[in-house]
């Protein structure tokens, strides 16, 4: 079965009150649905106590859910209406509700500003800003994929058309450069 | 599992520590749990890497930890329920429940708690310090954390703080930068409210003159109790602050969760603009800057190496604490400094 084809039988036993499935949904979207809204808005707490909300919500009306084809699209498009939402209370309304706004997300914010603006110390902003600056475009698309994607290296060397043991260098070397860089 | 790791680079580099980073693998999480147990040498590269691989990951969390918030949050709203369902028609369930509707808007996850009639009263005072006309003071605490006061504010220590507790209790205003211990919870009492710190930088407003106690959170999280409803209680996430009242006529208001005063200018929350420091330095000697520094900090600083004390900076630094100035001036030239109760030493 495909994740997908998991998350359907899962929505099922939700609507049935089935409390396993119910962990089973969250475990098999948690990282899918944070990684989609950090893209729209790098605030991590935010996202993630959104996405704490969603569940906790879905669980409280599982009664009254309706059967639902596409879940993990269903639960983008809730999760996207939430932190609409939570940003337009906040008063923190910038680009990003532009950016999410719009059906298709046009834009998404770029791994390396992604990294950068969820932190809130503000040397470790800046040092990280460098740091990122000296690597290779190479170097930053592997370890976006590696480390915010969550690939694997066969996943990786697919991906890019190289082999394992490029890509294992490769990341090698950068997290060497990055560590060196942010002490 | 290989048994070679020698450094930071490798264990981050290495999918089952990943995998265990990110709580998403059982048999990762064992395995490494025990490695690191086997290998005390290691726990400074084991702490790197966790460190480098929250960073790249853009704190996305960890399953585990996330599922259990979870759960926790499930269970708090189904007591809730219960508890409304019980005693639909007292007023102060009523309360509870316009309170649960906000809390549900701000999206917070702790949300609310009943918890009883449990009171909590202060434990015999040890030490009190305070800051007089000055217009800050800055203390080290024995545990490590970072406390500015505002003027005419007062601090109590609690006996034993920093070795049995952690506990103080605070009259006027200060910035807090907190220690991380979870065996020992960082506890502030104000006339009107308690506020449990779980490894954060916030600022407290609780002036006798005031019918508030006001509680801002920069960072972390920190929950806070009414001392006049002891049963209600909410947890802060960062860029939120939460005004308790004393005044018990105010009921329904008493409690509220805003978000914080952004300045238009610069978008620095105003709650502690009394506490940031903006040093615009050209060309100045960190003999001089250091003198800067403990006339708006309000401590003690003193450098014992003289070539040190002619290292020459320029720029512009902006900072909420003392420890945050002095390591941006760390970045050009390479110093150390320790910190005492009351003061601050630099050396090479």
């Amino acid at each position: 079965m495909t994740g997908e084809e998991n998350n359907s039988a899962y929505w099922e036993g939700i609507r049935k009150g089935n409390k396993q499935s119910f962990f089973d949904l969250y475990n098999n979207t948690y990282f899918h649905l944070v990684r989609f809204g950090l893209k729209v808005t790098a605030n991590d707490e935010l996202v993630k106590d959104t996405v704490t909300q969603l569940f906790l919500q879905l669980w409280e009306k599982r009664q009254r859910l309706n059967e639902v084809t596409h879940v993990r699209a269903y639960l983008f498009t809730a999760l996207r209406r939430m932190l609409i939402d939570q940003l337009e209370y906040h008063a923190k309304i910038d680009t990003a509700i532009e950016r999410m706004s719009q059906q298709e997300v046009a834009t998404e914010l770029p791994y390396e500003e992604i990294i950068v603006r969820v932190q809130q110390d503000e040397e470790l902003k800046r040092k990280l800003y460098h740091a990122m600056q000296q690597l290779t475009p190479r170097q930053k698309e592997l370890i976006g994929l590696m480390f915010f994607e969550g690939y694997s290296y066969q996943q990786i060397a697919e991906h890019t058309s190289q082999s394992v043991k490029t890509v294992y260098n490769t990341i090698y070397n950068a997290i060497h450069l990055l560590r060196k860089l942010l002490k | 599992m290989d048994q070679n790791y020698r450094t930071a680079e490798d264990f981050l580099c290495d999918e089952s520590f990943q995998r265990y980073c990110l709580g998403t693998d059982p048999s990762a999480i064992t395995e490494w749990e025990k490695w690191i147990a086997e290998h005390p040498e290691a726990t400074a590269d084991i702490a790197e890497a966790k460190k480098i691989f929250t960073i790249l990951n853009a704190n996305q969390g960890n399953l585990q930890e996330q599922t259990a918030q979870l759960r926790d949050g499930m269970g708090r709203s189904a007591l809730l329920k219960e508890v409304l369902a019980q005693e639909p028609k007292s007023r102060k369930l009523r309360n509870l429940s316009i309170a649960a509707t906000i809390a549900v808007l701000l999206g917070i996850t702790g949300i609310w708690t009943y918890t009883g009639t449990k009171k909590e009263t202060p434990p015999a005072l040890a030490s009190t310090i305070q800051s007089g006309n000055e217009p800050r003071k800055t203390l080290v605490l024995q545990d490590g954390s970072v406390l500015t006061m505002r003027n005419n504010s007062t601090v109590s220590l609690s006996e034993g703080f920093g070795k049995s507790n952690r506990i103080l209790t605070l009259s006027g205003e200060a910035f807090f930068d907190v220690t991380p211990d979870p065996a020992h919870p960082f506890i502030v009492h104000t006339k009107d409210a308690s506020i449990e710190v779980l490894g954060t930088v916030f600022n407290v407003s609780a002036y006798p003159e005031n019918v508030y106690t006001e509680t801002a959170l920069f960072r972390g999280k920190v929950s806070v109790t009414s001392k006049t409803k002891p049963e209600y209680k909410t947890i802060l996430t960062p860029n939120q602050k939460l005004v308790v009242y004393a005044d018990k006529a105010k009921d329904t208001a008493a409690l509220k969760v805003r978000s914080l005063a952004v300045d238009p200018q610069d978008h620095k929350a105003t709650e502690i603009a009394w506490v940031r420091s903006r040093l615009k330095i050209q060309d100045e000697s960190l003999e001089q800057i250091a003198i800067r520094l403990q006339k708006w900090y309000g401590i003690e600083i003193v450098i014992t190496d003289e070539a040190v004390k002619q290292y020459s900076y320029s720029g512009t630094f902006e900072s909420e604490t003392v420890v945050k100035a002095l390591e941006a001036l760390q970045l050009s030239y390479p110093f150390s400094f320790q910190m005492e109760q009351n003061k601050i030493v630099i050396s090479k």
